[in-house]
């Protein structure tokens, strides 16, 4: 059995244990009383904060239940946001404003910090619940990446004037993502496009060009996975190039780094499986030692819902992914909790009726799994997700529609409670977004969480309500269903080589498109309430100017010409260090100095081979 | 009935956005046309070279990451550049690709760019109407030697296709031209799928590239139709050594044949074998236990390559190939089960009283040695200097 199989039967375990203490609840007079007597002093200390309005509202809503049992099923099953098995939120108060006078200390709301378990394994999780009430920075991330270095420098300075906290988060071109430098022949119209174009630690410096890489308020976010070690090395050159070799424990971020999802639905592998998770985990141990602030794998779904997946199938194969992960960084001899917390997740948001619980679900099935399947305590059992709005749901037909349905997503991204967001700008179908409509989608967030009340006041909106209920045990089921079959399979590196994943997500992306066109899907403008006079719309369109991808070329030669003597020295040394079985990502720092990109993946390639790709 | 329709398609290098060419490679498939599919992130030359030996009627791009203006004008170029300018290009990327580039495109001989927003229908309705005809001429005067065989490929299995050519057995007839082809060696691959095989071969292929910079290899490649005629032809998307101007790479569909070729492989074969090649590979789909796929005596060597878990040690009584068979591969040796696996097999050849050699490869790792070792015992030792006659002739 794969560690996939042991996490069903911790999940099954849970649910059984919590339907037992229901029943203990409901005949145990003793029992049944605690828990009450427990309901009742949360509640008594929940405190109250008022609206513009003067309303007067409980900064927790709780289900109106006063039985025992229903009680139990509450606390143990879903937990109050904050607390095991974290369905309801990673934190306590998420998203609401702070308190004016803070009458009651914000700590946890019960006295010991209660974790649902207490009589099995209590002592894991227990007295040091240290949750942090509140998210610290404002949520909103914006994925941006265009032309050259500093073009993006530009726009992220853009996004980030009137944010408290400086969060990027950056897309690569092309090339980049294939670990290709810009010079190479056949790509030239690649350039820039879609992304940044990063060739070398030189472009890394412009790229964050007047921002401080070390301070508590800046974090910086890289979607790339194929050549991410490579990449991860030149942000680090490049920050002690601009602060110092003591910047490196301070710098905080996330690098994508999901060879797993990239197999399965991205298309972005670079070298063979077993070898990007050998470079993948070697600079995971570097960072999980050196870089304590530093995520080192964003374990993503967006990807996988992107390329068509049903919305269970994008969390099933997520999280199973994140098991594995875990799995590999265990097999290391690293303890979960040190390596546990470090792991996030990145989910995609639609308007399928699924995405009403999905984080919500996926919360809690990572938390019980990390938690009995992998002994992981508190911090290594949260599930801390970045989400993005659906792209594939925008469409090109009357286009402005797209803020609507945008909007619709994040309404329901921060209903599941996700700890940051991009929301997608309405012209996703055509470009990587201009200016005017990036800002609108920058806005919609700010009018979700700072203009409108909905989010401010109160947690657990519609927790425990009926239709959450209904929606969050079909969803759990579904998932818990399609890790059978991967376990089936023999776990999940097992299921990729057999190509499940892949030719699931393809048949569910197949039924989508045909599901379109035959009209049971309606899609607003396209399929109905169709304008047959509908011209097409006039777009600003980021495309790259041939003499700046001239420009990134001619830059780069003069790197690579510049550097030559030194980069043939230790690209020898990187070559040798990948041959042996010692661990790359200090000689990959070496190397991000003096040689380029597209050099470093060949020299690497050599020794390793390049990715097969599946169809 | 006339031949299925083939199409290749593909995703522009640097981009990986295949979700919507393979729905619409699902789609076409499932309405008779045969689709070789090369993958995403593919060079403009690796698309057109493909396109000229697989004969297709039309290409067809996906792209999304941008500068396809650039690009589909690039593969039109270089089709017309090797005489194969009766091969269409067609395309989308969604709202990428704005009405404006689209007449660009169109200047520069882009055939037609389906928008954001088109039926899966109306695409497949376009295909049939417009690539419905064959193409008008057999590779003109000058055209490359690849276009014209590719091109006599096409015609035997048109032939077929229409009933004007009928399946022959003259073991004689093929004999007789066996003297023709002494130069060049024909091995065939089969075993049940899963096995392996396509890795197999594409890393010995690399490995024969390697071993001799002059070496011409063809591949024949075989994948099943499916109900409603049309067939996925994908074996290119893995065979990345493959796509290379030494190797000439055919897939073929089974079209309703059982046993793991085509009806029209045989007479594809002989004339792969009579083309100048060193060595012509031939691989099935694959193959069930009963399977006797290669009967033609232009098979030099067959290889059987099997996976370790292959189920109970009975199951290898019924293999009939593990008789025939000359060279026995076990991949995936890096499974658990392997190390029984060998020795069963082992046993089990033992039985037949002749020479079979069964190796171990994990064909998906860089640099095997196994697979360096199936390598040798297909290539003949010592290979002739150098060639002193003209291609097809004895020496
Ligand atoms: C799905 C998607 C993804 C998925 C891809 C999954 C996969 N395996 O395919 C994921 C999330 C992985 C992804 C990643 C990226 N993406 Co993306 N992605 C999209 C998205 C949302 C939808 C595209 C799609 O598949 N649509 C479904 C298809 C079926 O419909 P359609 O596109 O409308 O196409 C129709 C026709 O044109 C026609 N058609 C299309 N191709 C062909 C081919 C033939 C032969 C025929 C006959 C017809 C045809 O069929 C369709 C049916 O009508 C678009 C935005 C959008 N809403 O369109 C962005 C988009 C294409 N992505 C974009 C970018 C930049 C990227 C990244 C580079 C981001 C980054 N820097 O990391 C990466 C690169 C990924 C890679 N490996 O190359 C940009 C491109 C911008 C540009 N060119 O200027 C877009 C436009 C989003 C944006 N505005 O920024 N992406």
């Amino acid at each position: 059995m794969s560690k996939l199989g042991s996490v069903v039967e911790a999940v099954d375990k849970y649910n059984k244990f919590v339907e037992d203490e229901v029943r203990r609840a409901r005949t145990d007079k003793k029992f049944g009383q605690q828990m009450v007597n427990r309901w009742n002093e949360i509640k008594a200390k929940i405190p109250f904060g008022s609206a513009p309005t003067g309303l007067k509202l409980p900064r927790l809503a709780l289900p109106e239940i006063d039985e025992a049992g229903d009680i139990t099923r509450y606390l143990l099953g879903d937990g109050l946001p904050g607390e095991f098995p974290f369905l309801n939120g990673a934190y306590r108060e998420m998203y609401l404003e702070p308190l004016q006078n803070p009458a009651i200390e914000i700590g946890a709301y019960e006295k010991n910090g209660h974790n649902g378990k207490s009589q099995n394994n209590g002592s894991k999780n227990g007295a040091k619940n240290s949750a942090k009430a509140q998210q610290a920075e404002e949520p909103t991330r914006l994925f941006s990446g265009l032309m050259l270095a500093e073009d993006t420098n530009e726009r992220f300075h853009f996004l980030g004037a009137h944010q408290r906290s400086k969060r990027l988060s950056t897309a690569f071109d092309g090339p980049t993502l294939y670990g290709i430098d810009s010079d190479a022949p056949g790509i030239l119209g690649k350039i820039g496009e879609g992304g940044v174009a990063v060739d070398t630690v030189e472009d890394m410096v412009r790229l964050y060009d007047g921002f401080d890489l070390g301070s508590p308020d800046f974090s910086a976010s890289m979607t790339i996975s194929g050549p991410a070690p490579i990449i991860m090395a030149m942000y680090i050159a490049a920050a002690k190039r601009r602060f110092g070799n003591d910047i490196v424990p301070k710098l905080r971020g996330t690098i994508q780094a999901d060879i797993f999802k990239e197999v399965q639905a991205q298309n972005e592998t670079i070298f063979p499986v077993e070898a990007s998770l050998r470079f993948l985990t070697d600079m995971m141990e570097f960072t999980t030692r050196e870089m304590p602030r530093w995520y080192p794998v964003s374990i993503s779904g967006y990807h996988i819902g992107e390329a068509g997946s049903t919305p269970v199938q994008q969390a099933a194969y997520t999280l199973s992914n994140g098991f594995a992960y875990a799995e590999m960084m265990a097999a290391r001899g690293i303890p979960v909790d040190e390596f546990g917390p470090r792991l996030s997740f990145f989910l995609d948001c639609g308007l399928d009726v699924e995405y009403i619980a999905l984080t919500r679900v996926s919360r809690r099935i990572w938390a019980i799994g990390m938690r009995d399947a992998f002994g992981a305590g508190h911090k290594a059992q949260m599930f801390k997700v970045h989400t993005q709005t659906s792209g594939r749901s925008l469409v090109a037909a009357e286009f402005k529609n797209n803020l609507t349905r945008t909007a619709a997503e994040l309404m329901l991204s921060y209903m599941n409670g996700t700890n940051s967001c991009h929301s997608n700008s309405a012209d996703e179908p055509f470009t990587t977004p201009s200016e005017e409509w990036i800002r609108l989608a920058a806005h919609g967030q700010a009018i979700l969480l700072d203009e409108s009340g909905i989010f401010k006041h109160t947690m657990n909106m519609l927790s425990g309500s009926p239709g959450m209920k209904a929606v969050e045990r079909a969803v759990e089921a579904a998932i818990l269903e399609e890790f059978r079959q991967i376990e089936e399979l023999g776990g999940v590196v097992a299921a990729i080589e057999h190509r499940y994943q892949r030719s699931q997500i393809q048949n569910a992306a197949h039924r989508y498109e045909q599901q379109i066109y035959d009209g049971t899907r309606p899609i607003i403008a396209l399929n109905k309430y169709r304008n047959a006079n509908e011209e097409p719309p006039e777009m600003e369109l980021a495309r790259t100017p041939k003499a700046k991808k001239q420009l990134q070329v001619d830059r780069l030669k003069q790197f690579k010409k510049k550097n030559a003597a030194k980069a043939e020295k230790v690209l020898e040394k990187l070559a040798a260090v990948a041959e042996s079985d010692k661990n790359c990502f200090p000689t990959l720092l070496e190397a991000a100095e003096v040689c380029s990109l597209g050099q470093i993946s060949a020299c690497l390639q050599e020794v390793v081979g390049r990715f097969r790709p599946m169809v | 009935m006339a031949s299925p329709i083939r199409v290749l398609t593909a995703v522009p290098i640097c981009d990986g956005h295949d979700s919507a060419i393979n729905t619409i490679n699902l789609e076409f498939i499932r309405h008779g046309v045969e689709v070789v599919y090369l993958g995403y992130h593919r060079y403009a030359e690796d698309i057109v070279r493909a396109a000229i030996q697989e004969d297709v009627r039309a290409v067809g791009i996906s792209s999304y990451n941008g500068g396809h203006v650039e690009f589909f004008a690039e593969v039109v170029k270089q089709l017309r550049k090797r005489g194969a300018d009766d091969i269409a290009v067609f395309g989308g990327g969604g709202g990428t690709i704005t009405h404006d580039d689209q007449r660009v495109m169109q200047k520069r001989g882009v055939d037609k760019i389906f928008f954001a927003g088109t039926s899966l229908t109306d695409m497949v309705g376009f295909v049939h109407e417009r690539y419905g005809k064959a193409h008008k001429h057999n590779g003109r005067n000058g055209a490359p030697a690849d276009m014209k065989l590719a091109r006599k490929l096409t015609a035997i299995e048109d032939g077929y296709a229409d009933g004007t050519k009928k399946q022959r057995n003259s073991k004689a007839a093929i004999r007789s031209q066996r003297s023709k082809i002494r130069n060049t060696k024909v091995i065939g691959f089969t075993g049940p799928g899963g096995a392996g095989k396509t890795t197999l071969i594409d890393e010995l292929v690399l490995r024969l590239l390697q071993r001799d910079a002059k070496s011409r290899i063809a591949i024949l490649s075989h994948d099943p139709s499916v109900v409603g005629a049309g067939a996925l032809l994908g074996d290119r998307a893995t065979m990345i050594n493959s796509q290379h101007d030494r190797v000439f790479m055919r897939s073929m569909a089974t079209r309703g044949q059982a046993g793991g070729l085509s009806p029209a492989t045989a007479d594809c074969l002989q004339l792969l074998a009579q083309s100048g090649f060193d060595y012509v590979i031939i691989e099935t789909v694959g193959t069930g236990q009963e399977a006797m796929p290669f009967q033609s005596k232009l098979v030099d060597q067959t290889v059987l390559v099997m996976n370790p878990d292959y189920g109970a040690r009975l199951q290898l009584q019924k293999i009939v190939m593990l008789d025939l068979a000359d060279i026995i591969v076990v991949n995936k040796s890096d499974q658990d089960r392997a190390r029984t696996a060998m020795s069963e097999i082992g046993r089990r050849v033992e039985q037949n009283g002749r020479e079979q050699r069964v190796l171990a490869t994990v064909a998906k790792r860089h640099r095997d040695g196994g697979v360096d070792q199936l390598c040798d015992l297909l290539t003949p030792l010592v290979r002739p200097m150098a060639k002193t006659s003209k291609k097809g002739q004895p020496k």
